[in-house]
């Protein structure tokens, strides 16, 4: 799997008087097996970026490829793709219309024409793999709590077994255990199902210690992309552009500031923390 | 996508007609349709086109989004013309062909009826376009105010129409969103026969209702917890207030009336 974006611009309301660029000039590759994050302020084009992604938009100039393949090509197969790239909007709740879970998660494997014993084999597995319990699966949608139906939301997502997985802003409107939990969901997709994970925020200290490759969006341009160590490096323009760094990174800077020996970059808290311990035993601190 | 559907067409610019209070632009607009039924010569027409034109060019709105408004008439207009030539008996036969009779009067009363409904459908145009919604319900809330006397809730009814139209771009933003999501999970909403293409739509059709539940709910437990009450004994934010310019928009209309109501006894065609 391969998504190729070349000289990719999109802007809003083409002819029709107050035109909104989206997206200028974008050029990206996506490889299999990654856990990208991509970062941006509101506005900054992310959310029109995943949504090409799908071919949900069409880009107003450039190209996308898709494993080589042309996506905006007339025998270009647009249902196949969106099978293979599984897009979760923010707030994928409210996305959910089925009398029940079970009915709602095989909606996406139906619609791929799939036979019915595959169907739900998928379903099942989809709501497993999402941690929706058999207690659940007969219950109506709309009756689960906020994680839940998000959840079986994703799951919903899941059954069609795509390649890459995008997810715009998943932790929006979650508390910080229910935002562990969906991380951690994403991660454990990550790495045993060997799905391509790409999530879209504007929140640096929610993604940051999970993706492994982090693209900075700014005004419709990738400003930065790199590892997130790297990235985080570039502290004044990623506060100039709305982002920042996560905190744990920032206390090391300050202290760096401050003239303190300590090399490197940490994203979590816990890293920090043993940088920040080590560099204290080691006697190099002084007044 | 369907974000592109505009409702509402208030048309925004800065020009003597939008500063007027919404209330002279609704009255105006009463009086100016009114007028139009006052006359049955020709000369009628040339007044009110006149008056119009030169509302139009105030406004500052350019003329092919007043002619838009035709558009959605334009069968009504055709139908109503057609009916007018056909059935109109009169002494002057121009053509008889089988049922078919076609009199002076009728090409005179057709014409006369299609300008009538023209020069109505783009007044009130011109008052949409140049007033915004929230305008136009304050303007009918305060024009309606007498009506309270016969037990008429007219704040109550002023407040859903604006409620209402405040929520029609955030549910057409939501409908965009929901289709894009089902879409995303493999949905199907052009191909297929009629009932296939009916049933597609019943992904998008419950998750909107339930929005709009959730969102009916929210906005009732927002303005419960600001003490909402109904009317009585509320003030505005923005209260109307007639200014110098109002009265002499007034002035103005009525100025108008009068000659149309003069001209149709004193000139001649």
């Amino acid at each position: 799997m391969s998504i190729k974006l070349q000289n990719v611009s999109y802007i809003y309301g083409l002819n029709s008087g107050h035109e909104k660029v989206a997206l200028r000039d974008i050029n990206l590759e996506i490889n299999d097996g990654g856990f990208i994050g991509i970062a941006g302020h509101t506005g900054s084009g992310k959310s029109t970026l995943v949504q090409l992604l799908d071919g949900l938009e069409r880009a107003s100039s450039g190209k996308i490829y898709y494993n080589g393949q042309d996506i905006y090509d007339k025998s270009f197969d647009m249902r196949g793709l969106r099978a293979k790239v599984g897009l979760v909007f923010q707030y994928p709740e409210h996305q959910l219309f089925e009398t029940t879970v079970i009915n709602d998660v095989q909606f996406g494997p139906k619609n791929l024409g799939l036979p019915l014993l595959e169907v739900e084999l998928r379903s099942y597995e989809a709501l497993k793999m999402t941690g929706i319990g058999d207690d659940l699966i007969d219950v109506s949608p709309f009756a689960l709590s906020g994680g839940q139906k998000r959840r079986v939301a994703i799951a919903g997502v899941l059954a069609m077994k795509p390649e890459v997985l995008v997810l715009d802003e998943p932790a929006a409107g979650l508390d910080p255990a229910g935002r562990a939990e969906i991380f951690g969901l994403l991660k454990k997709l990550h790495k045993e199902n060997n799905i391509t994970v790409i999530i879209v925020s504007h929140s640096m200290e929610d993604i940051a210690k999970y993706v492994e490759r982090l693209i900075v969006m700014n005004n419709g341009s990738i400003v930065l992309d790199g590892k997130p160590a790297e990235i985080f490096q570039f502290e004044k323009e990623l506060e100039k552009i709305g982002l920042g760094v996560p905190q744990a990174a920032k206390v090391i800077h300050q202290l760096r500031d401050a003239g303190a020996l300590i090399k490197g970059e940490y994203i979590t808290a816990d890293e920090s923390a043993e940088a920040i311990y080590k560099w204290l035993k080691n006697g190099e601190y002084k007044r | 996508m369907i974000r592109d559907i505009t409702i509402g067409q208030y048309y925004a610019a800065e020009s003597v007609i939008h500063r007027l209070d919404p209330r002279v632009k609704v009255a105006g607009t009463f009086l100016y349709i009114i007028s139009l039924f006052c006359f049955s010569r020709f000369s009628g027409y040339i007044i009110a086109a006149l008056f119009f034109c030169i509302m139009v060019k105030l406004s500052k709105v350019p003329f092919r989004f007043i002619v838009r408004g035709i558009k959605p008439i334009l069968f009504m207009l055709v139908f109503t013309a057609a009916l007018n030539l056909l059935w109109t008996s009169g002494e002057t036969v121009l053509v008889r062909y089988g049922f078919i009779t076609i009199t002076l009067e009728g090409i005179e009363k057709m014409v006369f009826m299609a300008l009538r409904l023209v020069f109505l459908i783009i007044g009130s145009s011109l008052m949409t376009l140049a007033t915004t919604p929230n305008q136009l319900t304050d303007a009918i809330e305060s024009l309606l105010k007498p009506l309270v006397y016969i037990k008429v809730p007219v704040h109550e009814v002023a407040m859903m129409m604006s409620i209402a139209l405040r929520f029609i771009p955030i549910l057409i933003e939501e409908t965009d969103k929901i289709m894009k999501a089902q879409l995303a999970r493999g949905a199907d909403f052009e191909s297929g026969s009629i009932i296939h293409r009916i049933k597609s739509i019943v992904p998008i059709i419950i998750p909107l209702f339930v929005s709009a539940a959730r969102r009916a709910s929210d906005l009732a437990l927002a303005m419960d917890a600001r003490c909402y009450h109904g009317g009585a004994g509320r003030t505005k934010m923005k209260p109307l207030e007639y200014k110098r310019q109002d009265i002499t928009a007034y002035i103005i209309i009525f100025c108008y009336m009068a000659v149309i109501i003069i001209s149709g006894r004193v000139l001649p065609f």
